[in-house]
C-alpha cells in the first residue's frame, strides 16, 4: 500500500514504461529557490529558473503516500 | 511582588505576543535587536576600512581605505632594459631605458552573477545562494596596473585579480543596510549580523588575535636574549610600529654588556641587527654631543647613565663614520642586494629608504624617529639600572587586537607587492637571458604579465578556507596558521561566541610555562574571566567582555600636541629639558613634548574632561595613559593612544557624570568602582555602568551566577555552547554539515535581563523542567538523572539532527574531466525497471530523476541517488552510509555559477530523529550535567501535595561538593515564576546580604501557597506513603547537550581485527573495540576475577591455539608431515621420522636429532669417540626440555596463546632471539 502509489500514476502518463530507453522520459517539476516558480526541467537540461534565472532548485515533496509505522 | 490583594493590571513579562508579532512581521526599517549588529562591528568595520568608501570617519587622514594606503606604501618598481652604455656606475652592460611599474588603483566589486549568464533577473548574488550552492561569496577584484615606456609615457591596464571573498554585511556585501524584512526575503536570519565569509558553503571567520600594543615601547627582560650572541644581555626594549595601512614592523633594541645597544628588525623573515649609533647618525646626522645630551637630558650626576652613553659613543668610533650621509651610504651598501630597489639609486638613497621602511615606521619624519629612539634608549638604560621594571607583555595593558579586516588588507597588500616584484623579476630575467626586451612594445609587456600570477582571490579563498598564511614576510605575526575558524551554528550561543572570541596566538599554546594563561587584573572589563574553555586552550582562548569595544575608526588627533602645548607642555624640540624632573608625553608613539609630573596629571585630567564633554574636539576614544612616577615601577610618562584596534569599554566618569571610554592601558592607573555604593570619594574616578559588564555575553546568561562556585560558571559557558538548541530560524536555507535542533524549546522562566537584550528567546536553548532533588530509585545516583517517561512522551527535550550529504558527479569515479559534456547524469537508466513485479528495489526511494523522494525514510545502505554512466550505459547508485534511519528532508539541485550546465551536483538534507534515550546528556545552567539513567513511568514517580510530578529527578549529592547555590535559587525562582506567571530576573549582583534572594523568592512561594524554602512534602509513587523528609521541588531550565549515546556507543563481541596482531581494531567508526587497558586489567586482578580477565584479554581478543614443542619449547618451528595415507615418513636416510599424531613435528628438534644421529653413525664408523661440540653460550634449560630429547622432534602440544604472542616470537626470532616455552 505504501509503495508505488505515485509511481504507478506517473507511469500511466508516460507510454507505460515501454519506451525505447526503458527509463521513462518524464520531465520533473522543481521549485525555484529564489522566486518559488514551478519549473519543468528535463533530464540534461541546465539548472536554471525560467522565471528569474536562479541556479538552485528544490525537489517537490512527493505525492506518493508516505506512511510509516508509528511505534 | 505579587501578594494577591488589589493587584494592578499585570504587564506581561515574557513578551510572548510581542515576540511572535516581531517574528511574523519583521521590521522593514532596521532590525529588532540592534545590539547584535553592534557586537560584530569590529569585524565589519575593519573590513570596511579597506575601502575608500568605508563610511568610517576619516580622522586625520583623507579618508582613503587601507588598500589605497597600501598601494601608496608599495610604491613603484623600476626595471631597466639593459641597452645602455656601460659606465662606471651602471656596470658592465649599463642600465639602459628605465621603466616604472606601479599599481594605480584597486577595486573590489560586490558579488555578482557572471556576465555569461544572460537570464538572471537578479544580478546580485546573496550569501544564501553561496551557502545553498556550497560555493564562496566572492566579488571580483581588479587592479589598474601602470607602467612607463621609454619616452616616459604612462600606460595603464586593468587586470583581473580573481574573485575575492567578501565579508557578509560589509560595505561590499549585497545585504548591506538591509532591514529584517528584507533579510528574511533573501533567506537570511531576521537578525543576520554578518561578520563572516562564506567559503564553499561554510561560514568562516577570522578570529581576533592578541598582538603587542602598537607604537608603545615595552621593556623586556628575557634570559633567552643573552643567547643571541656574545655580549648580549637579557635586557631589551621593543616597539611594534604600525604604518597607516595597518601593516607593522617590530623593532627591538638590545642592550649589550659593553653599554651600547643594537637595533633589531626582520626583513622577509630574516633578522638583521644594526648598531643603534649607526641609525641615530643616519637619521638626522646627529653629532655625538646631540646624542649625548638627548639621552642624558641634563642628568650629568647619573654616572650609570653617563658611563653607558660614553661607552655607546666610544664604541662607534671603530666604524670611522662621522656624518649622517656616511652612515646612510654604509647602510645602503650593505642592504642593496636585499632591498630590490632600482639599480640607479645611490647607496645613500637606499639607506634612507631602509630607514623609512623598516625603522619606527609609524613615524614619518627622521627627527621624530630620532627622538623616539633616544626615548627608547633612555627606557632601556632605566631597565638596566632597575629604576623601572620590565613590562609584562602578557598583560592586556600592553596588548591590542588583530582585526580581521586588517589581516585581510595585509595579505592583499603583500600579494600586490609580490605581483610587482614578479613583473620586475620576469623582465630582469629576460634582460639577463638576452631575450629582446622592448619597453615600447605593448605586446612584450602583455607577454611578461601573462607569466605573472595575478590570482589574489584564490590566495584569499585558500587563506580563509584553511586559515594558513602563505607569506614571504610573515606579516610580523608569530604564527602562520590557525587564523580562521568555522562559525558553527550548533546553537545560537555558540554562534555568537565565535564573533567575540579572541586568541592569544598559536605560539603560546605549546609554551611550557603557564604564565600567559594567567587571569590578570588588567583584563577586567575587557576579557571575560569566566568564559574560557577548560583544558588545553584554557586562558589562551578568551572572550571579550560584553561591553568591550574595539576601536575601528581613525580619530582626529592632529591638533592635540598644540592643545597640550597651549596648556603648558614643553614642546619636544625644546633645547634643554631636565630628564629627571620631566615625563615624556607621547601621542601614538611620537614624542610630542615633556611635562613635569604634576602638570602631566593636570593635562591628563583636562583631556579626560574635554573628551567626555566633547570640548576642543578631543575624541572620546582617545586613551589617556598617565603612568605616574614610582620607585621601580612602570616607566613613567603620559601616553596618548588614538590608533585603531584598541580595546575600550564604557564607564561613567564621576567628575562630570558623563560617559567615558576607558582603554586597557589607562585602566591600570584608574579607580573604577563596580557599583555606585562602592565609590570612595576622592579616590574613585569612574563607576561601572553595570556591575555585570565585565562578563561576556554567555557568562551573563547564567542565572544567579554570583551564587555559584566560580568553576561551575565556567562549565556552564562550555555547556551552553554544546546544547542542542535552535541554531537558526532560516533552517530551510541552511546546508551545514550537521545541525542540532531542539523541537520543544522554551523561554526560561528564570532569566537574566540580558537574555532579552540578546534575542535569546528567538533561539530557545532548553526546556523548563520540574525538578525534584531526591534519592528515589537507585537509578538517580550522582550525576545521573531520571526522566519522567510521560514528560518524555509529551516531547520533553525532543531533538532532531540534520545532516547534509553532497553528491557531486564530478568527484564520482568514472566522471569525465571536461565540464561541458559530462558522462554521468542523474537519473534512472534503461537497465532499471521502474514498475511492475520486478521493479528495482531502489524505486522505493528514488524518483525518475534519480533523486530521492522528499519525505521517504532511508535505511543504512539504501540508495540516495542514481546516476547513469554514458560510457557503460549502466545505472549506478550512491548509497546512504550512515548507521541510523533518516528521512529525506530536502533535495537541492545545484546549478553552476552561470546557470548554464546540467545537473551535476545535489545536496540532500537528511533528518534524523533523536528523542531522548537513556545515556543522553542533560544539564542545568549551572554546570550541573548528568546523564539520563532511566525513563521512569509516571505512575511510579513521586508526587507532591498538589499532585505535581517532577519531570526530572536529580540526586541530592549533586549539591554539597559543587556548591551551585544558583541552581537552588533558580529552582525556587522558577517555581514562584511559574505559579505567578512571571519571568524572573536572575541578573547577578542584584541581591545582597540584607536583601537576600531566599527572602525574595520565599515570599513569592509563600504567596503562591508553597513552603517558604521551596521544599514540600511528597509521596512515593509506588507505595503512596509520604516521605519522611520534605523534598526540594522547583522549576529549573534544562539544556539537552549534543553528546548523545547514539553517536557514542561502542559495543562489540566479535568484529574486524587487525591483520597483524589479530586483536580487535580501534575506533568506533570501524566497529572496533574499546581498549581494556592495564589499569582495567589491574582492577580485575585485584578483584580476583580471573575468568573475566581471561575472557576479556584472551577469548574476546586474539585467542589462538598453537603447537609448542615440548623439547625445545619453540612456538615457531612447526612442520607437518603428510600422514593422511598412513605412510611413515622416511627421509633420504630412510629412517623413520617421529611425528605427532597429526603428522606435526618440530623442525629444529628433528634437524638436531638427525644431525646427532649422523654424527653418532660417523663416530661408530670411524671408531672415534664422539666429541660433542662445545657451546660457547650456556643457558639454563629446565630438565624437562633435556629429558624429552628421546622423542626427537615429534613431541608437540597444543596450547592456547594470544596471537600477538606468536607474532612476538616470530619477531624476536628475526632478531636472533629464541623464545622457549616450558610446557607442563
Amino acid at each position: 500500500m505504501s509503495q508505488q502509489q505515485g509511481g504507478q500514476g506517473a507511469g500511466a502518463g508516460a507510454p507505460s514504461g515501454t519506451n525505447l530507453y526503458g527509463a521513462p522520459q518524464k520531465d520533473m517539476e522543481y521549485i525555484c529557490a529564489d522566486c518559488g516558480a514551478k519549473n519543468e526541467i528535463k533530464p540534461r537540461e541546465p539548472i536554471r529558473c525560467r522565471e528569474c534565472g536562479h541556479r538552485i532548485m528544490y525537489k517537490k515533496r512527493t505525492k506518493r503516500m508516505v506512511q510509516f509505522e508509528a511505534r | 511582588m505579587p501578594d494577591g490583594s488589589g493587584r494592578p493590571p499585570r504587564t506581561p513579562t515574557f513578551n510572548t505576543l510581542a515576540r511572535e508579532k516581531a517574528f511574523r512581521n519583521p521590521p522593514s526599517d532596521g532590525s529588532t535587536y540592534n545590539i547584535l549588529n553592534e557586537f560584530v562591528a569590529p569585524h565589519l568595520e575593519s573590513f570596511n576600512a579597506l575601502f575608500d568608501d568605508s563610511g568610517l570617519p576619516s580622522g586625520d587622514g583623507d579618508g582613503r581605505g587601507l588598500l589605497s594606503l597600501a598601494l601608496k606604501d608599495i610604491g613603484e618598481r623600476v626595471v631597466f632594459d639593459g641597452t645602455g652604455q656601460p659606465n662606471s656606475e651602471a656596470g658592465a652592460t649599463g642600465w639602459g631605458n628605465r621603466m616604472r611599474i606601479w599599481i594605480e588603483q584597486v577595486t573590489i566589486a560586490r558579488p555578482m552573477v557572471p556576465d555569461r549568464d544572460r537570464d538572471a533577473l537578479e544580478r546580485r548574488v546573496f550569501p544564501a545562494e553561496a551557502r545553498e550552492r556550497l560555493t564562496s561569496y566572492r566579488g571580483r577584484m581588479n587592479i589598474k596596473l601602470c607602467w612607463t615606456d621609454i619616452q616616459g609615457q604612462t600606460h595603464e591596464m586593468l587586470k583581473d585579480c580573481g574573485l575575492v571573498p567578501i565579508m557578509v554585511r560589509s560595505i561590499r556585501c549585497n545585504l548591506r543596510n538591509m532591514s529584517s524584512a528584507e533579510l528574511v526575503r533573501h533567506h537570511e536570519e531576521p537578525e543576520e549580523f554578518g561578520g563572516y565569509f562564506v567559503i564553499n558553503g561554510n561560514e568562516r571567520l577570522i578570529r581576533y588575535l592578541i598582538l603587542p600594543r602598537r607604537n608603545h615601547v615595552i621593556s623586556l627582560v628575557r634570559p633567552t636574549f643573552a643567547n643571541r650572541g656574545p655580549s648580549y644581555t637579557p635586557y631589551a626594549v621593543q616597539i611594534r610600529c604600525v604604518r597607516p595601512d595597518q601593516t607593522s614592523v617590530t623593532n627591538s633594541l638590545h642592550y649589550l654588556s659593553n653599554g651600547s645597544a643594537m637595533l633589531r628588525f626582520s626583513l622577509r623573515k630574516q633578522e638583521y641587527v644594526i648598531p643603534i649609533m649607526l641609525v641615530l647618525k643616519a637619521l638626522v646626522g646627529a653629532s655625538d654631543r646631540e646624542i649625548f645630551e638627548g639621552i642624558i637630558m641634563q642628568d650629568y650626576q647619573n654616572t650609570f647613565l653617563t658611563d653607558r652613553v660614553e661607552l655607546l659613543l666610544r664604541s662607534f668610533k671603530m666604524f670611522t663614520m662621522h656624518t649622517g650621509d656616511q652612515c646612510l651610504e654604509y647602510l645602503g651598501d650593505k642592504f642593496r642586494v636585499l632591498l630590490n630597489m632600482p639599480e640607479d639609486w645611490t647607496n645613500a638613497a637606499l639607506g634612507a629608504w631602509l630607514i623609512q621602511k623598516m625603522i619606527l615606521v609609524h613615524l614619518e619624519s627622521p627627527r621624530d624617529k630620532f627622538r623616539m629612539l633616544l626615548y627608547m634608549l633612555r627606557k632601556l638604560y632605566a631597565v638596566v639600572a632597575s629604576s623601572c621594571c620590565a613590562d609584562n607583555p602578557d598583560s592586556p595593558q600592553h596588548q591590542e587586537v588583530l582585526l580581521p579586516g586588517t589581516l585581510y588588507g595585509m595579505i592583499i597588500k603583500e600579494r600586490m607587492d609580490e605581483i610587482l616584484n614578479n613583473i620586475r623579476a620576469n623582465i630582469r630575467t629576460d634582460v639577463r637571458n638576452g631575450v629582446p626586451v622592448d619597453f615600447n612594445d605593448k605586446r612584450y609587456f602583455q607577454k611578461v604579465i601573462s607569466r605573472v600570477n595575478f590570482d589574489i582571490g584564490g590566495k584569499l579563498s585558500n587563506f580563509l578556507a584553511t586559515g594558513n598564511l602563505v607569506s614571504p614576510t610573515g606579516l610580523d605575526l608569530q604564527q602562520a596558521s590557525g587564523f580562521t575558524i568555522v562559525a558553527e551554528k550548533l546553537n545560537w550561543q555558540r554562534y555568537i561566541s565565535h564573533f567575540r572570541c579572541i586568541h592569544r596566538g598559536a605560539f603560546f599554546a605549546e609554551l611550557k610555562t603557564t604564565a600567559v594563561r594567567k587571569l590578570l587584573p588588567e583584563a577586567w572589563g575587557f576579557l571575560c574571566p569566566v568564559h574560557t574553555p577548560d583544558g588545553s586552550p584554557c586562558g589562551l582562548l578568551n572572550h571579550l567582555s560584553r561591553t568591550c569595544r574595539i576601536v575601528t575608526a581613525p580619530l582626529t588627533v592632529a591638533h592635540i600636541p598644540a592643545l597640550l602645548a597651549a596648556h603648558g607642555m614643553t614642546q619636544a624640540f625644546a633645547p634643554s629639558i631636565d630628564g629627571r624632573k620631566n615625563m615624556c608625553v607621547q601621542l601614538d608613539g611620537r614624542v610630542i613634548g615633556w611635562a613635569r609630573p604634576d602638570l602631566a596629571a593636570q593635562l591628563a585630567n583636562n583631556l579626560r574632561i574635554w573628551k567626555t564633554e566633547g570640548k576642543h574636539e578631543v575624541p572620546l576614544d582617545l586613551e589617556i595613559g598617565l603612568v605616574p612616577e614610582s620607585k621601580g615601577g612602570q616607566y613613567p610618562g603620559l601616553f596618548l593612544f588614538s590608533s585603531r584596534s584598541r580595546m575600550m569599554r564604557p564607564v561613567k566618569y564621576l567628575a562630570n557624570g558623563r560617559d567615558d571610554q576607558v582603554g586597557s592601558f589607562e585602566q591600570v592607573y584608574m579607580n573604577i568602582a563596580c557599583t555606585p555604593e562602592e565609590i570612595e570619594p576622592g579616590i574613585s574616578t569612574h563607576v561601572e555602568h553595570n556591575p555585570t559588564n565585565f562578563l561576556s555575553i554567555l557568562a551573563n546568561l547564567t542565572p544567579f551566577s554570583d551564587f555559584n562556585q566560580s568553576p561551575r560558571n565556567i562549565y556552564q559557558c562550555q555547556m551552553g555552547k554544546q546544547t542542542m538548541g535552535t541554531p537558526s530560524t532560516a533552517l530551510k536555507h541552511r546546508t551545514d554539515n550537521k545541525l542540532y535542533r531542539l523541537q520543544s524549546g522554551q523561554s526560561p522562566v528564570v532569566r537574566p535581563s540580558l537574555h532579552n537584550t540578546y534575542a535569546m528567546d528567538a533561539f530557545p536553548n532548553g526546556t523548563n523542567a520540574v525538578v525534584a532533588v531526591i534519592s528515589y530509585t537507585g537509578y538517580d545516583m550522582e550525576d545521573a538523572m531520571i526522566l519522567n517517561k510521560s514528560a518524555h512522551e509529551r516531547g520533553f527535550a525532543y531533538g532532531t539532527v540534520y545532516k547534509s550529504q553532497i553528491i557531486d558527479l564530478k568527484d564520482v569515479r568514472g566522471a569525465s574531466k571536461s565540464s561541458t559534456s559530462p558522462t554521468l547524469h542523474f537519473g534512472l537508466g534503461r537497465d532499471i525497471k521502474t514498475q511492475g513485479e520486478k521493479a528495482h528495489p531502489a524505486c522505493e526511494v528514488l524518483d525518475f530523476d534519480g533523486l530521492p523522494f522528499i519525505g521517504t525514510r532511508i535505511h543504512p545502505g539504501d540508495p540516495l541517488a542514481a546516476y547513469i554512466n554514458d560510457t557503460t550505459g549502466r545505472t549506478n547508485f550512491v548509497k546512504y552510509k550512515g548507521d541510523e534511519t533518516a528521512f529525506v528532508d530536502e533535495v537541492r539541485l545545484l546549478g553552476s555559477d552561470a546557470g548554464d550546465s546540467e545537473l551535476q551536483k545535489i545536496q540532500i538534507t537528511l533528518r534524523i530523529t533523536r528523542s531522548p534515550v537513556i545515556g543522553d546528556k542533560f544539564s542545568s545552567r549551572h554546570g550541573q550535567k548528568g546523564v539520563c539513567s532511566q525513563k521512569w513511568p509516571a505512575i511510579d514517580m513521586p508526587f507532591s501535595e498538589s499532585g505535581m510530578q517532577p519531570d526530572v529527578i536529580i540526586n541530592p549529592h549533586a549539591f554539597p561538593s559543587r556548591m551551585t547555590i544558583g541552581m537552588l535559587v533558580e529552582s525556587m525562582a522558577g517555581k514562584a515564576g511559574a505559579m505567578h506567571g512571571l519571568a524572573q530576573d536572575a541578573t547577578p549582583f542584584k541581591f545582597s546580604e540584607k536583601d537576600t534572594a531566599i527572602d525574595y523568592f520565599g515570599e513569592q512561594l509563600l504567596a503562591a501557597g508553597y513552603n517558604y524554602y521551596g521544599n514540600e512534602p511528597m509521596y512515593s509513587g509506588i507505595t503512596g506513603q509520604e516521605f519522611a523528609a520534605d523534598i526540594y521541588l522547583g522549576v529549573v531550565y534544562y539544556q539537552r547537550l549534543r553528546h548523545m549515546v547514539l553517536d557514542k556507543f561502542q559495543v562489540r563481541t566479535t568484529g574486524p581485527v587487525d591483520p597483524v596482531t589479530r586483536q580487535p581494531v580501534k575506533g568506533r567508526k570501524r566497529a572496533g573495540g574499546i581498549r581494556f587497558g592495564e589499569m582495567e586489567r589491574d582492577a580485575l586482578i585485584a578483584h580476583g576475577t580471573s575468568f573475566l580477565l581471561q575472557d576479556r584479554l584472551m577469548n574476546c581478543s586474539d585467542y589462538s591455539t598453537a603447537w609448542v614443542c615440548r623439547t625445545c619449547g619453540s612456538l615457531i618451528s612447526l612442520g607437518y608431515e603428510d600422514i593422511s595415507l598412513g605412510e611413515v615418513a622416511a627421509g633420504a636416510s630412510g629412517l623413520i621420522k617421529p611425528t605427532g599424531p597429526g603428522g606435526e613435528y618440530c623442525r629444529t628438534c628433528r634437524a638436531a636429532a638427525e644431525e646427532e644421529e649422523e654424527r653418532e653413525r660417523q663416530a661408530l664408523a670411524t671408531g672415534q669417540a664422539l666429541q660433542r661440540p662445545q657451546r660457547d653460550v650456556r643457558v639454563a634449560i629446565s630438565s624437562q626440555n633435556v629429558l624429552g630429547r628421546a622423542s626427537k622432534g615429534g613431541d608437540l602440544d597444543v596450547v592456547a596463546v594470544p596471537y600477538v604472542f606468536r607474532y612476538l616470537c616470530a619477531e624476536l626470532a628475526s632478531m636472533g632471539i629464541a623464545v622457549s616455552l616450558e610446557v607442563r
